[in-house]
């Protein structure tokens, strides 16, 4: 086994499911809300970079740009639907867990209604190829993948950190009642926070749809995946997500290495629950009572 | 003088609850108010209710002369962002804080206004003067303060925007009273300009002699000087005397 595959693998992993795990996790800090739909916005997001390829252009940036702008479209979809009708009525967390997961269903079937069961398959953006690192081989697409995720995280947090939309979202996830009185409105916020957590997805989609095929229910698996690293990760720590996708991407890797790719969830979810049984709040979660 | 805040018929409360009894009260311009009564008796209420936080609402509230009360049943909070960029500052009680955001990050936030954005660093400086504790915290994060720290960061993140009315929710609460006397102070010398500010106590010395009205309130209906701002405050004790706990 060459170590150094394994790494990049692991991370090249990582960087995809760190991807959705951040968005499920600062949507359900900031707005409460567990998206199902997450995974429906990144087979939607998928198709939008297929038509993009198919009718308009190939080049990679066009393509990267179609799903992030599908994404984010279909982000807002959801948060119009299940957020905004929702979010002041009794019972808010089931009500919109149920809401995303009819979006999730519904939305499936419309695709599967538009485009067919049949797979498709995106171009290869990075270009076919591998480039030699020391004693390390490394194909254009894990080295593509890792470099796209790097830097929509360091733009996505940097603009948390410095604009005073970032601001508003980070006060919303601590106190929704303080940051309504500090002039934060919950509903354009929440709109903000569901479009970027959907060009997350949407990134997400392309960079995983260069090893896999889109189909209608392609995101399924992605979603039970970023699911398990935010849960692992603490639901409401960015930082939690990325340990925990590197973590996942890890055990991914060594398990499909060394035991086969059938073996690849059973795993994971062991790990889960063994963080989950040591750790009932995560790697970096914030302790329940301290959202107010 | 014109009025900031003019209220007329408010009855507010949470559920089947009623908390407040159709409640007058205005407030004008220039003017420092203390609202003082018993636990229980409506006084945070009032001020939720301005703020639309309340359950249940019904009664005009005009800020401003713009009206932003009327009957609501539900959605609390739901008009709270609006009310506020109208110029209402609300610092509540429990402070309403973000734990793991440090003290710059909270009087940021309190900067909503486009133009309060821009000049966030010459405000931070303006609030650090009227509460100077907050100076050596600032990169703190908020859950490690102590109480009195807290309700500094509270009322000054809500000094950072141009309010016209500034209502405070029992500034003394849960703190030592040297601290709190402190703090009553410090907020006697906020420059209110032709804003006006609203202060609800429970600890009636704490306000006398500092503010330009007091008005009583008991279950959940305004005793005297509500109306009339030229009453002096002790002859407004002596006759409510139930205003008075120890009575």
């Amino acid at each position: 086994m060459d170590p150094y595959y394994l790494l990049l693998t692991a991370v090249s992993l990582a960087s995809i499911y760190g991807l959705l795990a951040i968005g499920i996790s600062i949507i359900w800090s900031s707005l409460g809300m567990i998206n199902l739909a997450q995974g429906f916005t990144f087979t939607a997001a998928g198709y939008g970079a297929w038509l993009v390829a198919e009718n308009i252009s190939t080049n990679g940036l066009a393509v990267v740009a179609g799903g992030v702008i599908t994404g984010a479209l279909v982000g807002a979809l959801t948060g119009a639907v299940a957020f905004v009708p929702l979010y002041d009525k009794p019972n808010f967390p089931l009500r919109s867990l149920i809401a995303t997961l009819a979006i999730s269903l519904m939305g499936g079937q419309c695709l599967l209604w538009l485009f067919t069961p049949r797979v498709k398959a995106l171009p290869k953006i990075f270009g076919v190829g591998s480039v030699h690192i020391g004693p390390a081989t490394a194909s254009y697409d894990k080295i593509g993948a890792i470099a796209c995720t790097a830097v929509l995280l360091l733009l996505t947090l940097g603009w948390m950190k410095r604009s005073r939309r970032g601001l508003e979202i980070r006060a919303m996830m601590q106190n929704p009642e303080g940051a309504a009185l500090v002039g934060v409105g919950l509903r354009s916020t929440a709109m903000a926070v569901m479009m970027v957590t959907g060009a997350m997805a949407g990134l997400a989609s392309v960079l995983l749809s260069q090893t896999y095929f889109i189909s209608p229910f392609a995101g399924t698996t992605p979603l039970v995946k970023g699911m398990v690293v935010a849960l692992a990760g603490g639901l409401g720590s960015v930082a939690g997500a990325l340990i925990a996708a590197v973590l996942i991407g890890f055990v991914e890797a060594f398990t499909a290495v060394e035991l086969g790719g059938q073996w690849v969830l059973i795993t994971q979810f062991l790990f889960i629950i063994a963080v989950l049984l040591v750790r009932p709040r995560g790697i970096a979660g914030m302790i329940e009572h301290s959202r107010e | 003088m014109s009025d900031i805040l003019h209220i007329e018929g408010l009855s507010a409360g949470y559920g089947a609850l009623g908390v407040l009894h159709s409640v007058d009260l205005t407030v004008r311009a220039g003017e420092r108010i203390g609202i003082v009564g018993l636990n229980g008796h409506g006084k945070s209420t009032l001020l939720r209710a301005v703020a639309g936080l309340t359950g249940w609402q019904s009664g005009s509230i005009k800020l401003n002369g713009v009206e932003i009360g009327g009957a609501r049943s539900q959605g609390p909070g739901r008009y709270t962002h609006k009310i506020v960029r109208m110029g209402l500052s609300l610092m509540p009680e429990g402070d309403a804080l973000f734990h793991g955001l440090s003290v710059a990050d909270h009087l940021d936030s309190g900067a909503y206004t486009k133009r309060a954005w821009r000049e966030r660093k010459q405000r931070r400086e303006y609030v650090l003067g009227i509460f100077p504790p907050l100076q050596k915290l600032l990169d703190q994060p908020v859950g490690k303060l102590s109480g009195g720290e807290r309700r500094m960061v509270s009322l000054g993140r809500g000094l950072m925007a141009d309010a016209k009315l500034l209502l405070i929710d029992e500034p003394s609460l849960g703190l030592a009273p040297k601290i709190s006397k402190s703090l009553v102070e410090a907020l006697m010398q906020i420059d209110i300009k032709d804003g006006a500010m609203v202060i609800v106590e429970q600890n009636l010395s704490l306000l006398q002699g500092n503010v330009s009205r007091l008005i009583g309130l008991h279950a959940g209906k305004l005793k005297g000087g509500a109306l009339a701002p030229d009453l002096p405050t002790n002859e407004l004790v002596h006759r409510d005397s139930h205003l008075h706990p120890y009575h």
